[in-house]
């Protein structure tokens, strides 16, 4: 065949988005002594995206230790979820963004795929 | 005294009607993403994968609503490899643009002018000093080994679209 159609869908042809706020999270003290906690909320639009990881990372973008209910977030369409993250008290200097990014399964082919990543910065 | 007693409940009445039920909002600064068209290959000739056009695909166009000026910079990195494609035997030769497209403020144009772009062209960085809406347009191109044709089947790549705070 001369023309063998090759196409690869990069993006989702519908309206789609990823939010994660706030923009600017501060960390307080949580109940638990020594551990720092932040409050982020994520909102997916993305109809084809069910998961979402969470990262924590330093100025130069070295991960960091922390823990949430889940590192891998499952979020249904149009869903709104609020995530604490808890971040140890010999870290809390070091931390300066928490990440959200979208997971993109192996047996979505559909039209495509663009992995959204959106980092705050903490105070 | 009569019309009095009838004339008190009526006014109170009147007044709970008019009773003002405000509705509250808050608008925090925050980037969204979206991907607002999608992205297909055309394939101009045997050993070439595009999203031009001119060369039968479709470019891929991400939009990013930002709230408040200069709270975020956008990243997008495009493709440097396939994530799903028939067994490559050749090596693949990427090059690829992204430029701010359509934009809600003619003043966004100064995205493009101060624009940075990294990692062998395909990462590009736009300080998002603006707000509105902004849709960046992406083409990628996608060369197979000296005289080779890519195999049939069916090839997937991605891009990652970022929002960092600043």
């Amino acid at each position: 065949m001369k023309f063998i159609v090759l196409v690869l869908c990069l993006l989702s042809g519908y309206a789609n988005a990823h939010q994660f706020t706030p923009t600017y999270p501060k960390l307080e003290v949580s109940h638990i002594l020594g551990v720092y906690k932040a409050e982020m909320v994520l909102f997916n639009a993305r109809e084809e995206i069910r998961y979402y990881s969470l990262n924590v990372f330093d100025k130069d973008w070295n991960p960091i230790k922390f823990a949430t209910e889940s590192k891998l977030v499952t979020i249904d369409y149009q869903e709104r979820k609020y995530v604490n993250i808890y971040i140890s008290k010999t870290d809390v200097k070091k931390a300066k963004y928490i990440c959200s990014k979208s997971k993109i399964l192996e047996s979505v082919k559909d039209p495509s795929i663009v992995a959204s990543r959106i980092c705050s910065k903490i105070e | 005294m009569k019309k009095l007693l009838f004339l008190i409940p009526a006014l109170a009445v009147t007044t709970a009607a008019q009773a003002n039920y405000p509705i509250n909002g808050f608008i925090e600064s925050k980037c969204v993403i979206q991907s607002d068209t999608a992205g297909m290959f055309g394939n101009p000739t045997v050993d070439e994968l595009s999203t031009k056009s001119a060369d039968g695909g479709v470019m891929p166009i991400i939009r990013y609503d930002i709230i408040t000026a200069s709270k975020y910079k956008a990243v997008i990195t495009t493709p440097t490899n396939f994530s799903a494609s028939p067994s490559l035997s050749d090596s693949v030769d990427w090059t690829s643009t992204t430029v701010a497209g359509q934009m809600s403020d003619a003043a966004m144009s100064i995205f493009n002018t101060d624009k940075v772009i990294y990692n062998n062209g395909h990462t590009t960085e736009f300080d998002l000093v603006k707000a509105g809406s902004v849709w960046f347009n992406v083409t990628s191109e996608a060369k197979y080994g000296v005289g080779k044709a890519f195999p049939s089947g069916s090839y997937t790549a991605l891009i990652v679209a970022e929002c960092i705070a600043k």
